[in-house]
């Protein structure tokens, strides 16, 4: 049956686990080309390098019935005390679906959180901005 | 096997001299002796950018073949492919051959895909 996918089609898995406050995410797929034009061509002409993705969601600054924070997974990859910093362990594996029914359309890879922002606003619900880059190859891409 | 017919990202040409042995003295007046009449030492570099390993895999094989320095050897027309001149004019020069100034450089920029340089001088 044909559909037309929507945000409430879509979700963000950490490790997993579906996160329940997210209102938006992106995700970006690039590819780098190395010239190969020669002397004498008149048009350029390039072979495919390496590929990247990165992307970005938004998730509600959110507190569950259980106490755990719903994008504290994110943040306290990035914002966190002590000298340790960030760690080749601090990867996470992330899936973005858009689903259909029992039907899910996934990108699943690893990723480091590179960025987190929060902030706190009068007359508006507090939410935060995380961006990521993966690592290595995409383990799942059933988008097409 | 022949110098690769691969067509070069840049080139870089100049041109040599002829052979002049120059003197000059005290009060600054110069004193020119020519030893030859055949212009030499030109020299060419040639870059290739982004190609496969197999093609940057022929100029390792063809310095080899040509014991490095050792062996003079002409280049091929793809080498002066893009030139709009005279070919002549960058080639070597008469009764000159080219010979490998310096191994070539291999850079391998990702897997599949390397950058070489390759620079040679012209010999009588």
């Amino acid at each position: 049956m044909a559909k037309i996918y929507t945000g409430r089609d879509g979700s963000l898995l950490f490790a997993g686990t579906t996160q329940a406050k997210v209102t938006s995410w992106s995700f970006q797929a690039d590819v780098e080309v190395l010239e190969t034009t020669t002397l004498g061509d008149a048009q350029r002409s390039y072979t495919p390098g390496i590929q990247g993705f990165s992307g970005s969601a938004t998730l509600l600054y959110y507190k569950a019935d259980d106490g755990s924070i719903d994008a504290g997974n994110f943040l306290a990859k990035v914002i966190s005390a002590g000298t340790t910093g960030v760690a080749a362990t601090d990867v996470v594996t992330l899936t973005l679906r858009l689903a259909d029914g029992a039907d899910n359309n996934d990108i699943t890879f690893s990723a480091y959180i590179t960025s987190a922002t929060i902030g706190a606003s009068v007359g508006e619900i507090t939410s935060a901005q995380i961006s990521f880059q993966a690592t290595g190859a995409l383990t799942a891409a059933s988008l097409s | 096997m022949a110098y690769p017919t691969l067509t070069p990202t840049s080139r870089n040409y100049n041109s040599g001299d002829y052979p002049v042995k120059t003197f000059r003295s005290q009060s600054g007046s110069e004193s020119r002796i020519l030893y030859g009449n055949r212009r030499t030492g030109m020299t060419l570099e040639l870059q290739y950018d982004n190609i496969t390993d197999a093609n940057a895999e022929l100029f390792l094989d063809h310095y080899d073949e040509t014991l490095g320095s050792y062996t003079t050897f002409t280049l091929p027309t793809g080498a002066l492919s893009g030139w709009s001149g005279n070919t002549d004019a960058l080639d070597a020069a008469t009764a000159n051959s080219w010979r490998y100034d310096q191994p070539p450089q291999v850079s391998n920029v990702r897997p599949g895909i390397s950058s070489v340089q390759i620079k040679l001088v012209g010999v009588l």
